[in-house]
């Protein structure tokens, strides 16, 4: 295989130093905290430029654990800022995979960028309705934990037949 | 050369093509993963950011799926020609229509070896919408004679979102023959020996014609119009001319198959492409026998083939445009086919080699089995005349003083084959590929009106 970095990794690199950065200036900031941030940042710049692309899925979920991290650790309500992290932690995967795709001679093409777009808008929309969702005064219970459930059990689905195709 | 430049589309009727090997990207994979990480950490948590974390990839990976679907396409496949001179361009047309909408689609065509694709590369990648087509067209540049089959595509296509990659490839084959480039050709060998059909060589046997032979005296029955007046008047007695008819030769181009040497010559740049150039004997022997074989037939003689090697091809002497297509065919199938068996004359057909005909030998002299046939040739009576490849131009004599020494000695083993071929009447000359061909068959005419002595 032949290695070359590709134009989508400063970009993705920066966008990924961005997430890392942003829960690392809250207050009350613990070290582990940073350690994660950092660690998800080299894994990152290392999925893009060595031979090694299974570190970019590591670097974007240790983002997200690190994100959480510093909202568990902070014990803060909810954060009007999850959605807007969310659309950038999702533009930042897709740009670190054409990173990837660049490497074996993969081009962005206009109709994916433009649905890139769209889904990280929509995705945004999606995650202020569900911070909406969360507002609201509604009592949790048994419907609501079997519906999250079921969400998941869809998901282990969709992998499941992911690997029969 | 027949009928190079006509147009010959070679279009097939257009096949979907279904058979597409699909790889998914380990995205959809990791969006799945890392998504369902999110919903089980919203329930644990009790939080919803991990969920909303977990919406666009989630949402990602949700339409990505929906949307990926096989591309429906019609392949078609043309050559703009289905022949070609060494060194000229054809043009390859890939034309792909869209059954259903491709969201990204790439054509890659795989040349067989002896054509390349011109560099002048523009996108071969392009979305298509329903009913819509598109067209990928290069030009290619035969570098080396042969029969090819081109239309070897391949197809990959993407889904919207880049999830699923689609692979395929058709193989739409079209036949496509690339001529050898003859050598400028402009004396031959003459025949020893001529048929009794009219042609462009002077027969030794006196008769009908218009070329003069010599003078006697009038007998009766002879032609008045035959009298030369002059002569008579000068002699007081009746001369008539006598003349030598015109008649034709019976040919048989003998290509040695058995051997061939090949050596790198550098890189050369040949319509504006840099091509590594390699000089085969091979290849340097089709090209004269195609210049021979042309050159022969348009002297209206007989003209044939045989190609003597693992693979035994012939072609009887035959005449016309018909029997010039039938031997630049055979030609361009040459190739060196290894083989241990011993062959000898025995397995060429008796009517390949007419009586009185003239074998224009061309072989590196290097396999044994070859010189012997030649021997064997002569020994029967043949008219033969040798063009040695040589086999020198191929090989370097090396830097140590053995190998000097073994490079001498097997140019004087060369020289001693030679001098055997001339004891028995046969012109032998030496031949380097790349020096002009007319040198070396001058040599063999000024060779063999000396051996013709010896001969007669």
């Amino acid at each position: 295989m032949t290695h070359r970095v590709s134009p989508w990794v400063v970009p993705g690199a920066i966008l990924a130093a961005g997430l890392a950065i942003y829960p690392a200036m809250a207050q009350q900031t613990a070290p582990l905290v940073v350690g994660l941030g950092g660690l998800a940042f080299v894994l990152f710049v290392a999925g893009q430029t060595l031979p090694v692309p299974g570190a970019l899925a590591w670097a974007l979920g240790l983002l997200a654990i690190e994100y959480l991290a510093t909202l568990k650790l902070r014990g803060a309500a909810v954060d009007v800022a999850a959605p807007a992290y969310a659309a950038a932690l999702f533009l930042c995967a897709e740009l670190g995979w054409l990173g990837l795709e660049a490497r074996g001679g993969g081009r962005l093409w206009p109709g994916r960028a433009v649905g890139v777009a769209l889904l990280a808008l929509v995705g945004a929309a999606l995650g202020a309705v569900l911070l909406l969702l969360s507002a609201a005064p509604m009592a949790g219970g048994v419907v609501l934990t079997g519906l999250g459930v079921a969400a998941a059990v869809a998901i282990a689905a969709c992998l499941a037949w992911l690997a029969g195709r | 050369m027949p009928g190079l430049g006509a147009d010959a589309p070679g279009g097939l009727s257009p096949q979907p093509a279904e058979r597409w090997a699909t790889t998914t990207s380990g995205r959809l994979a990791a969006y799945l993963g890392l998504g369902g990480a999110g919903l089980l950490a919203g329930l644990l948590l009790s939080r919803p950011e991990p969920v909303i974390l977990a919406a666009p990839l989630l949402l990602a990976a949700a339409v990505g799926l929906a949307l990926a679907r096989p591309p429906r396409l019609e392949v078609e496949v043309r050559l703009d020609r289905e022949r070609a001179l060494e060194g000229e361009h054809v043009e390859l047309d890939v034309e792909v229509r869209a059954l259903g909408p491709v969201a990204r689609l790439e054509l890659e065509a795989r040349l067989p070896a002896g054509l390349v694709q011109l560099p002048a590369a523009p996108e071969s990648a392009s979305s298509l919408s329903a009913g819509e087509a598109y067209s990928y067209r290069r030009r290619l540049l035969c570098c080396r004679w042969g029969g090819r089959l081109v239309g070897h595509v391949r197809i990959r296509a993407r889904d919207p979102l880049g999830f699923f990659t689609y692979r395929e490839e058709e193989r739409h084959l079209l036949p496509l023959r690339v001529y050898p480039l003859p050598e400028a050709l402009r004396r031959l060998v003459r025949p020893a020996e001529t048929q009794a059909f009219t042609g462009n060589e002077v027969s030794r046997l006196k008769g009908e014609g218009i070329e003069f032979a010599d003078i006697r005296q009038f007998v009766p029955g002879d032609r008045v119009r035959r009298i030369n007046w002059r002569a008579s008047a000068r002699r007081g007695q009746l001369h008539v001319n006598e003349m030598r008819p015109e008649r034709n030769a019976d040919v048989v181009v003998f290509l040695d198959t058995f051997t061939d040497l090949r050596r790198s010559v550098g890189p050369r740049k040949s319509s504006g492409f840099m091509a590594l150039e390699r000089e085969s004997s091979l290849e340097a022997a089709v090209r004269a026998a195609a210049a021979l074989v042309g050159l022969y037939l348009r002297r209206r003689d007989r003209v044939g083939l045989v190609g003597f090697g693992g693979t035994l091809r012939w072609l009887r002497p035959a005449m016309g445009e018909r029997q010039l297509y039938q031997l630049v065919d055979a030609l361009i199938d040459t190739e060196v086919v290894l083989s241990y068996a011993w062959k000898g004359l025995e397995v060429i057909p008796r009517r390949t080699l007419p009586p009185k005909s003239l074998v224009m030998a061309l072989s590196p002299l290097i396999d044994e089995r070859t010189v012997s046939a030649l021997f064997d040739l002569r020994s029967r009576g043949y008219d033969l005349a040798v063009v040695e490849v040589t086999p020198l131009a191929f090989v370097q004599p090396g830097r140590r003083e053995a190998e000097k020494l073994a490079y001498e000695l097997w140019g004087m083993e060369r020289e001693a084959l030679r001098g055997r071929f001339l004891e028995m009447g046969v012109a032998v000359t030496t031949w380097r590929p790349g020096e002009p061909l007319d040198a070396a068959l001058a040599t063999a005419g000024t060779l063999r009106r000396g051996l013709r002595v010896v001969r007669s």
